[in-house]
């Protein structure tokens, strides 16, 4: 009996068991919920709130950092940039091999067994690696000394064959992240740890998809070069292709809803032209504004921070203006120029053509009565303009009128300049002093250019001022040079008609002592 | 035919120019160009004469080539005027070595890119290059030691050396008076021939070429005033510009290079001066006459096409 009381004390009476079902489905309820406020939190506010669910494929161009531009980050498993990272696994050991002692087995026989593995020796010898001394033992295990198959290869002597995809950033890194290993050659050891960072690495983590990208993708594997050798698929003219024979590839990127129409936009770009067409390796590539093993896309949390990294200058002006207090409605960089597509910037960034539409909710949340900033509204490159937000009746929208009639000024008078210059030079005039003179008016329009991004009409003008002011001065050196080609010329005819009558006078006297001497 | 005196004359306009220029020009990198611009841009005339400088020196090398291939073609370097002929290479010779001196002095990119190139050629001299590349240059880049040596080479080495071979040169001529273009020498000492008037030096024969000189200064103040002069960015050694091209009158051997191996370039054309010098001592044939002498006018007709080929070739390429 005694046994049996315990037994019969677990007992549960019918409403014990439906009470507990229901206190389980209300926990996991709250799970759920708890899950998806933390999820909201963690989103990015460029994020649009539509973007989270199942993975779709890209239909839009990616011209904006808005939704399109971050559709695919949410929209997948992948954890957001903002959101915590998944640990990156330890740094594995490196293979262990035994001692070469001065013999290589493996390129012994594999340069002469057969073609394939003959350009797989070539490549290899002629690779970083090679050149640096890293063997065929180092990432394949096995034993270098012996030119027996049968001992190299054995699986007892370390030997591990090809390293599979995930396996191959452990292999990467047991070397790279090695700080001893790296001194000699002066290499970076962080690479491993930034590239589990970067939403390859994450995505490789937490799904297990082993098509993103890894190390040897990019490097190659026996072919590996110097990031410095311009034949290098991570050269710096290179890496937009590199990057692009991924990610341009619509097939490949499908399952992640990523826009592939990303290289064609960035070659276009002023940046694109740049690097590409005018190979200027100071232009940046993917890599400088998404990073390389680290690789993601910048947020609006580091959008500028990450443009500033060249345009420091720009980016002190910006904080220095209102726009950067804005705080979530903040306009930044790619507001205005856009992210892949960035154009040249002008005067024309100030209006529309034609006065677009506005409602109240443009710029301003209903609801909690703040100002907003819709992205989507930027999506094209031609409703990229202060009057996108800036309503014509109030008062910003009357500064930037004003800043653009300075600026404007001074690109007119700056444009005179610089044609009555080349109108005196095509006179075969030396125009050195006045093109000091347009070199000074020019510092100073691109400092009044640089100065809209403070906003602040009174500096804008005072730059502008002085623009025109020197451009002017350069005009007016520049005229007089045209006047004296003027009076050179008026002044030759004056000199040829003095040549002529001295030249037809000496002739007559010349033939008046020739018939003398005939004469004679 | 007023070559020979045309070159006389564009030869008087440098030594006044090139004096006048020399008051304000100052030969160091560090003044040269400053200098130069301030003689075109502030001194009253400067510019004119800078220009006229300038227009002379490429006139003076045509005319003197013209002169020479007119003497050639008309046989008129024969007995007895070898030695005119010589002397008038040596005077070709000198010509050339002033624009070359001359073009580094104003010390911009083109003066100093030219001169890179030019000490370059000359560098490539089997044996001797290396030697004459130093000699040159005043050790291995062309620096302000060239400069100093090109223009005291400029000034003073070359206008003595063009003095002195012109005064024999205009010796020769006066003593062993013009060619007949239709007779060779020793002329037939005939009763016509002992009538023949001769023309007075002056005025009659000075006053035809004092016509011809009031022609070339009337081109010379044309171009002055429609092609000034120009003066491009100072001279940069770290900065190649993406055209480096010599003189035209350099053109030729320049394109030469380009098109057959270094050494036969710039052997070509030593061996074809050389051989042009001494011509009227391997040329011993007294006949003056073009259409009797088929080889060698032809032969000179089709060097002289080659080099204006290869000067055009060099200038549009």
């Amino acid at each position: 009996m005694s046994a049996d009381q315990p037994r019969s004390s677990h007992r549960r009476a019918p409403w014990v068991h439906r009470l507990g079902r229901t206190l389980a489905a209300v926990g996991l309820l709250g799970l759920v919920w708890l899950a998806l406020a933390f999820s909201a939190v963690a989103e990015d506010p460029t994020a649009s709130p539509g973007a989270s669910g199942s993975p779709q494929p890209s239909t839009t161009p990616s011209r904006t950092p808005a939704a399109s531009e971050f559709d695919w980050l949410f929209a997948t498993p992948v954890p957001t940039p903002s959101a915590p990272l998944a640990s990156a696994p330890p740094v594995p050991a490196p293979i262990s091999h035994p001692p070469a002692d001065g013999a290589n087995g493996c390129y012994d026989c594999h340069s002469v067994v057969n073609d394939k593995q003959a350009v797989i020796a070539a490549d290899w010898e002629a690779s970083a690696h090679g050149q640096a001394g890293v063997s065929c033992a180092d990432c394949h295990g096995g034993d270098p000394s012996s030119d027996q198959i049968t001992v190299a290869m054995d699986p007892a002597n370390g030997f591990v064959g090809a390293p599979d995809r995930l396996a191959s950033v452990g292999l990467c890194g047991s070397c790279h992240a090695n700080v001893d290993r790296m001194k000699a050659s002066g290499l970076a050891t962080d690479q491993y740890a930034k590239y589990w960072s970067s939403v390859h690495g994450q995505q490789l983590l937490t799904s297990d998809d082993n098509r993103v990208a890894v190390c040897t993708d990019c490097h190659g594997s026996h072919t590996v070069k110097k990031v410095s050798d311009p034949s290098s698929p991570v050269f710096t003219l290179n890496v937009p292709e590199l990057c692009a024979s991924c990610h341009a590839d619509a097939a490949r990127m499908e399952p992640y809803g990523i826009p592939t129409d990303q290289y064609d936009i960035y070659s276009k770009s002023v940046h694109g032209v740049a690097l590409l067409e005018n190979k200027d390796v100071r232009a940046p590539s993917c890599a400088s504004c998404h990073g390389s093993h680290d690789a993601k896309p910048p947020t609006s949390a580091t959008v500028v921070g990450v443009c500033g990294k060249c345009h420091t200058a720009t980016e002190e002006l910006y904080q220095q203006s209102r726009h950067s207090e804005l705080q979530a409605a903040a306009p930044q960089c790619w507001t205005c120029h856009g992210t892949h597509d960035v154009t040249q910037p002008g005067s024309y960034m100030f209006f529309h053509p034609t006065t677009p539409d506005y409602t109240c909710d443009t710029c301003h949340d209903l609801q909690t009565h703040t100002l907003r900033l819709e992205l989507s509204r930027f999506t094209n490159e031609a409703d990229r303009r202060c009057d996108t937000c800036h309503h014509p009746d109030s008062q910003i929208y009357a500064q930037i009128e004003g800043i653009n009639t300075a600026i404007t000024s001074a690109e007119d008078a700056y444009s005179h300049a610089e044609d009555t210059i080349s109108r005196a030079a095509a006179l075969g005039m030396i125009t050195s002093d006045a093109e000091v003179k347009l070199t000074e008016a020019r510092t100073s329009l691109i400092q009044a250019q640089a100065a809209v991004h403070t906003t602040k009409l009174s500096s804008i003008a005072e730059l502008s001022t002085e623009a025109t002011t020197k451009a002017q001065e350069a005009e007016q050196i520049a005229e007089g040079k045209v006047d004296e080609s003027v009076f050179r010329r008026e002044a030759m005819i004056v000199v040829l008609a003095i040549i002529a009558f001295n030249a037809a006078f000496l002739y007559l006297v010349k033939r008046r002592l020739d018939k003398r001497l005939e004469h004679r | 035919m007023y070559f020979g005196g045309i070159a006389l004359f564009l030869f008087g306009i440098q030594v006044v120019t090139g004096t006048l220029l020399t008051l304000y020009y100052k030969p160091t990198p560090e003044a040269a160009y400053e200098s130069v611009q301030f003689v075109t841009s502030d001194v009253s005339f400067g510019w004119l004469i800078r220009s006229m400088h300038h227009w002379a020196a490429n006139l003076m090398i045509l005319f003197v080539v013209l002169h020479l291939v007119r003497v050639f073609f008309q046989a008129a370097y024969k007995y007895p005027r070898e030695l005119t002929w010589v002397i008038g290479g040596g005077l070709l010779l000198v010509t050339l070595g002033f624009g070359f001196t001359g073009y580094l002095l104003p010390w911009d990119q083109r003066a100093y890119w030219a001169t890179v190139v030019g000490t370059d050629i000359a560098g490539s001299v089997p044996l001797i290059g290396d030697a004459l590349l130093q000699l040159l240059r005043g050790g291995a880049d062309v620096t302000g030691d060239t400069m100093s040596r090109f223009f005291g080479i400029h000034v003073l080495v070359l206008p003595l050396a063009l003095a002195g071979l012109l005064a024999l040169h205009l010796l020769l001529v006066h003593q062993l008076g013009l060619a007949d273009p239709k007779k060779p020498e020793p002329r037939e000492r005939t009763a016509e021939y002992e009538q023949e008037p001769l023309r007075p030096f002056f005025p009659n024969y000075l006053l035809d070429e004092i016509v011809a000189w009031y022609a070339l200064l009337a081109m010379l103040v044309v171009l002055a005033s429609l092609f000034p002069a120009g003066l491009e960015e100072q001279a940069n050694p770290l900065e190649t510009p993406a055209h480096i091209k010599p003189e035209w009158y350099y053109l030729a051997v320049y394109q030469l290079l380009k098109v057959i191996p270094r050494t036969i370039a710039v052997l070509a054309p030593i061996i074809g001066i050389a051989v042009l010098i001494v011509w009227p001592f391997l040329d011993r044939s007294p006949e003056v006459l073009a259409r009797r002498r088929k080889v060698v006018v032809g032969g000179a007709t089709l060097v002289l096409l080659v080099m204006i080929v290869l000067t055009v070739y060099g200038y549009v390429s």
